[in-house]
């Protein structure tokens, strides 16, 4: 008899697995990225990360016991390809779900084609949370309803947390519109805080001539140095500031490509904002432990300098979170449900709790301020969030 | 009120870069003002001199001056037989605008393929280094590459005037059929030419890498300036492609210094327009 | 005009398309397509035709996008009615700039290029920096698009093409028109077309507002398109790039041509969208772009046409009438040239010094004098391509100084160059008929080629009407010179050397076609060197040194005279 049932739970325990993984007919995922063209160097990020956690449900049990396909096509970094390719994804190759693009202005083109599908529409990289108006989109680039005031808030709230907080603020900005968004509330959070804004400064993205934008830094001597960065501005910044043996004594980077700034010899103690780092707290957040080795290996094997999982990566994995939990929970590819239970529910992401409820469907700012310490990011404020016994490091 | 201070530091940086635009521009304008023919590739191929100079330093160590002296004799012999696909197919001015475009964006998609779309740094040790002039500071790599620019562009300049091969390519130039008459031989000048057209290519890719940041799409950024430069500095002109680059360079680096940065590129094209439309004779 | 029918024809069509109700993909891939089409042909109307290379068609198509969504989401203004104002804009920018820099001579070829390139960043940099853009883009989700029909993608479909066939319509319009040859001869060579009549400075001006109109509602349309407008995205590269290379690869000459080559571009960015292969299908797609470039320079839809149609054989649309009588139905009033006191400097070098001299009706005067005399100088001022410093050159009372080079062809001022410089594009029969076009005969097509056929028989030129110039020796081209002077039925023919090079029959015939000439009552003002040829033919001659009249009279007299000799020959041999 106990055999008997052994066998039978032998059998079964075989029978479960065989049934484990994902049979039946794929459940299709549309998105775009930018592929090629200006914005590439980070889309790839996404790529990768999407890539994972394709692979890791179809490993596993897929998506209600389906099989994932990631319909993935490059807009080239052009709103007017984005927009007609969601088009074809929607009405042509008419997927199941949608995924949205890399950056701002290829996620407005395509909330636009969404909206008129009324295609639930998650995304990773919006960074004018005012413009998003689409009921049915659901932003994890986690920056709150009001990133101009609460992101420098977050960030002079350090400041002030310090020994020596600093009194003089320059702001260079670059024109690109995310940045220079935030920017410019950074010099209305200085000055309601008291602190006096020496300079305010905006260039033209794609700017070459660090030169003379430097030499007017270094005239101003300011304590704190707020750069509006996309990408690697700020270490051409900081090296043309140096090349006039200068240092600015505390210095923020909005968005910066991690991997060369953390390398930088120039980029000692270099500040930025973040939801992810690879270390404690972050790390008991739901998928961080599984993710950081995976993408350790993929982007090393993609050649990409920077294998670490940051802000970018993590969001892109937050937002296949989130839709993953509600397809999971309601059991429906029907976008009117999962949209309405992702504004009822909250989701455990690798950036955190996730919730939609608030202003155009933005929840919490989850942004927390980050320093270059040995070559390495750490977070260190606020301080339940920093890395165990890390604090901002003052001048 | 910008102290003098800063309107010499950025004068300075300025000049320094504008030599970096002119030693973009050299091999451009020799193609165009010599071969007539537009080369787009100019910059793809640029760009990739600054990748093969980041990844001979990055992999095998080798200092940017032993990589440039590996890369521009292989780019002199890549611009001899791209100018061999050239000849043989009759190309013109217009239709070479195509040709080079294709051919860039093979090179830009050959990058993005063994490179990624990611951003490179080729971190060195001078990248921050100047030297101190009283108050100024002038920065020693961007130095070293309009000191290039400029030894480069006079020394075309008098290969084009004193050499028989100078002399020989700018008359086939103005008059193909009459230089022939003469016995010019321009198919070998025109490779010997392209081929040094690359060559330069190689040298700006070299400095590119040093100073710049590098990701694929970076080939575009750098082309409505340095085709400015090429024509306010005449099409075959060395010296003047370097005096332009300055004036450029200058332009707008001083607007930066002065005034809201992002109005730069206005005040250096209005000189621009300026000058064209009211100067009776170019550079 | 089967072609005109048929461009409508597929235009009717190609609009019930949004009926059929197919995936809004294909329509918005196909508004992408007219788009491009539309913009393509529109750049090509300047450049392409009259070889006026622009790069700032971006400047005309971001002023476009930026007016209607200043328009829309600035000021509330309903959209249809954004796009008319938008092209407004874009064609008061090119006209302004136009009127400057068409005026400028050497502002032609890569200055063109370049000048345009640089008004394309100044317009950007000024939209990045005041409240037209600033910064954060222009947010237009919040325009509603008139619904012409059900989905929003057919209505930009339905936009797109509408203004796809226009600017088509248009294209075709002026290839056959006299805007297009005077435009086609602009691209040749524009002095000589400014001095055979064609207004080039108002034809310029027309093809170039046209484009930049055209593209400011490609524009316009497109803002809405997108919906979210940046500096950088809108000021791109891509659009003067792009036009570029689409005319280039499907033919710039041809008003099909750059629709052909946005088709196939357009549809190639597509082609390998596949996120495995988007970095190499970019690659391949270069690849076959080079190759067809390589493989058919001049654009794929004249290659094909070649191969369509085999030579192109020019039926003779009237049969040829005897020059005689078609020359006696129609005869211009016979007037007097007149220069008196006509002074021009060069810089340092004075070239003329108060030339006075006249011709009359059916008289041949002879111009002489050693090389630097100022020959060609007094004849490139009477025909209008140099301003006199100082004097007059009146033609039967009209003046003629101070007016344009095509006002004084119009009045009946032809000329041949001492080297030949025929429209390298055009067969010898459309040279002259160009000539028969803008000439004071006026005449219109059909007309013009009766007429061009009539004067190259004259010439005998009759059996070489189709061929290219490069295909025409040294003889065949002055005669073509010749030929296509007399087209414009002028009142005075200036001839400058027109015998230098031919050999003594061929001189024979030329003098005998002079004399022809000086039958119908032109009066004939030659440049000669060879005085066998003077002499024979000239009823006076003036000798001019050094920018004077050293002596004036009968052919024999006037070259006996001791200052002529001493001139030419120096003092030794005087008396």
């Amino acid at each position: 008899m106990v055999r008997g049932a052994l066998a039978a739970l032998i059998l079964l325990t075989f029978a479960a697995t065989a049934l484990a993984a994902p049979a039946g007919p794929p459940i299709r995922i549309g998105g775009t990225l930018a592929l090629t063209g200006p914005l590439a160097p980070t889309a790839l990020l996404h790529k990768i990360a999407g890539e994972i956690y394709v692979d890791e449900l179809n490993k596993g049990h897929g998506l209600l016991g389906r099989p994932v396909e990631w319909v993935l096509l490059d807009d080239q970094s052009k709103p007017d390809l984005t927009r007609s390719l969601y088009e074809k994804l929607i009405t042509v190759d008419k997927v199941d779900l949608l995924m949205g693009p890399y950056a701002t202005s290829g996620i407005l083109a395509a909330m636009g084609v969404a909206q008129r599908y009324q295609k639930v529409f998650p995304h990773h990289s919006f960074g004018m949370p005012h413009l998003a108006k689409y009921e049915m989109h659901f932003p994890t680039a986690a920056f709150g309803p009001e990133p101009n005031r609460t992101v420098p808030t977050t960030v002079f709230d350090a400041l002030a947390a310090t020994s020596n907080p600093p009194k003089t603020v320059a702001i260079v900005t670059s024109k690109f519109s995310s940045a220079q968004f935030q920017s410019s509330g950074a010099k209305e959070v200085a000055e309601k805080r008291g602190l006096k804004v020496v300079l305010y400064l905006e260039y033209e993205f794609g700017n070459r001539d660090w030169g003379a934008l430097a030499a007017r830094v270094k005239d101003a001597n300011p304590d704190f140095l707020w750069i509006g960065v996309l990408g690697l501005d700020g270490n051409q910044m900081l090296e043309a500031m140096k090349k006039l043996d200068y240092t600015p004594p505390r210095h923020f980077h909005l968005f910066p490509a991690p991997g060369p700034l953390a390398l930088a010899p120039d980029a000692k103690n270099a500040l930025s904002v973040t939801v992810f780092e690879e270390h404690p707290p972050f790390m008991s957040n739901a998928g961080a432990a599984k993710l950081v080795p995976l993408f350790r290996e993929r982007a090393t094997k993609a050649n990409v300098p920077y294998p670490y999982v940051e802000t970018q990566v993590a969001g892109s994995w937050a937002a296949w979170q989130c839709l993953e939990a509600a397809v999971t929970a309601t059991k429906s590819l029907d976008d009117k449900v999962l949209a309405q239970w992702l504004k009822k529910n909250r989701v455990d992401t690798i950036i955190g709790k996730l919730r939609f409820d608030g202003p155009n469907n933005y929840g919490d700012d989850l942004f927390r301020v980050k320093q270059v310490q040995d070559g390495k990011w750490v977070v260190v404020w606020p301080r339940e969030f920093a890395a165990p016994g890390a604090r901002l490091l003052p001048p | 009120m910008p102290s003098l201070t800063l309107l010499g530091q950025s004068v300075v940086s300025g000049l320094l870069a504008g030599g970096l635009y002119a030693l973009l521009a050299l091999g451009l304008s020799l193609s165009w003002g010599l071969l007539r023919l537009v080369n787009l590739s100019h910059f793809a191929l640029a760009l990739l001199g600054a990748y093969l100079t980041y990844q001979l330093g990055h992999a095998f160590h080798l200092a940017p001056w032993l990589a440039a002296g590996l890369i521009v004799p292989a780019f002199f012999a890549l611009g001899v037989v791209l100018h061999v696909v050239f000849a043989r197919f009759r190309v013109t001015e217009f239709t070479s605008l195509l040709v080079t475009f294709g051919l860039a964006v093979i090179l830009e998609s050959l990058i993005q393929w063994f490179w990624t779309a990611d951003y490179r740094r080729y971190e060195t040790p001078w990248a921050s280094a100047s030297i101190r002039v009283g108050p100024l500071f002038v920065p020693t790599l961007e130095l070293l590459a309009c000191l290039t620019a400029a030894t480069l562009a006079v020394a075309t300049w008098a290969w084009l005037r004193f050499t028989y091969v100078g002399k020989a390519l700018r008359a086939a130039a103005e008059d193909p059929a009459m230089a022939g008459a003469f016995g010019v031989n321009h198919r070998a000048h025109a490779f010997v030419l392209s081929g040094i057209s690359a060559a330069y290519a190689g040298v700006a890719g070299a400095f590119i890498a040093l100073i710049s940041t590098l990701a694929p799409a970076q080939i575009w950024a750098w082309l409505g300036t340095v085709f400015a430069v090429v024509i306010i500095g005449g099409l075959g002109n060395p010296v003047g492609a370097l005096l332009a680059g300055f004036l450029i360079g200058v332009s707008e680096s001083v607007t930066m210094a002065v005034a809201a940065p992002a109005w730069a590129p206005l005040v250096s094209f209005s000189i621009l327009i300026g000058l064209l439309v009211l100067r009776p004779e170019r550079v | 005009m089967r072609q005109a029918i048929g461009l409508l024809a597929a235009g009717l069509i190609l609009a019930m398309l949004p009926l059929v109700g197919l995936p809004a993909f294909y329509e918005s891939f196909l508004y992408l397509v007219f788009h491009w089409v539309a913009l393509a042909t529109s750049w090509s109307l300047l450049s392409g035709y009259a070889g006026y290379f622009s790069f700032g068609h971006g400047a005309f198509f971001g002023a476009g996008m930026y007016t209607v969504a200043t328009l829309t989401a600035g000021l509330g203004a309903p959209f249809l009615a954004a796009l008319p104002v938008a092209a407004v804009v874009a064609t008061l920018l090119s006209v302004g700039i136009g009127a400057v820099v068409f005026r400028v001579k050497r502002l032609r070829g890569e200055l063109f290029g370049l000048l345009t390139l640089a008004i394309t960043f100044v317009l950007a940099t000024i939209v990045l920096n005041t409240r037209l853009d600033g910064g954060p883009g222009v947010y237009l989700s919040n325009v509603p698009l008139p619904r012409l029909v059900a989905s929003p993608t057919g209505t930009f479909y339905l936009l797109a093409l509408g203004l796809a066939v226009l600017t088509l319509a248009a294209a075709y319009t002026i290839t056959s028109s006299r805007l297009g040859l005077g435009l086609f001869a602009i691209h040749d060579d524009e002095d000589v077309a400014e001095v055979e009549g064609v207004p080039t400075f108002a034809y310029k001006l027309v093809a170039f507002a046209l484009s930049a109109g055209i593209a400011g509602v490609a524009g316009g349309i497109h803002a809405m398109y997108v919906s979210y407008l940046t500096v950088p995205d809108t000021f791109s590269i891509t659009v003067p790039l792009y036009v570029v290379l689409m005319s280039v690869l499907g033919g710039a000459r041809h008003w099909l041509g750059p629709a052909v080559g946005a088709a196939l571009i357009t549809a190639s960015l597509y082609a390998f969208t596949g996120g495995q292969q988007a970095i190499l299908g970019r690659a391949v797609v270069a690849f076959v772009l080079i190759l067809i470039v390589l493989l058919l320079p001049e654009g794929l839809v004249p290659a094909v046409l070649r191969r369509a149609r085999g030579r192109r054989e020019r039926a003779a649309d009237v049969a040829v009438a005897p020059i005689l009588a078609a020359a006696g139905a129609r005869t211009e009033a016979p007037a007097t040239l007149d220069c008196r006191d006509v002074w021009r400097a060069f810089g340092g070098i004075q070239a003329l010094r108060g030339v006075s001299l006249s011709v009359a009706p059916g008289e041949i005067v002879a111009l002489v004098g050693p090389n630097g005399s100022g020959k060609t100088t007094l004849i490139n001022v009477i025909s209008g391509h140099h301003a006199a410093d100082r004097g007059r050159v009146e033609l039967g009372g009209a003046t003629l100084t101070g007016r344009p080079a095509h006002e004084i062809a119009g009045l009946g001022v032809s000329r041949t160059y001492q080297i030949p410089r025929p429209f390298a594009h055009f067969s010898a029969l459309d040279n002259v008929a160009l000539a028969a076009t803008f000439g004071s005969a006026r005449c219109a097509a059909a007309e013009a080629r009766a007429e061009a056929r009539a004067w190259l028989e004259f010439t005998g030129l009759g059996r070489r009407a189709a061929a290219l110039p490069h295909q025409l020796n040294l003889h065949e081209r002055k005669f073509l010179e010749l030929a296509r002077a007399l087209a414009g039925r002028p009142r005075v023919i200036l001839l400058d050397e027109v015998l230098s090079g031919l050999n003594p029959g061929e001189i024979a015939s030329a003098v005998h076609l002079i004399r022809q000439i000086r039958e119908r009552g032109v009066a004939i003002l030659f440049v000669e060197h060879l005085m066998r040829a003077v002499l024979e033919l000239s009823d006076r001659v003036v000798v001019l040194n050094e920018g004077e009249v050293i002596a004036a009279g009968g052919p024999r007299e006037a070259m006996r005279a001791a200052r002529v000799v001493e001139v030419y020959l120096g003092k030794a041999h005087v008396a």
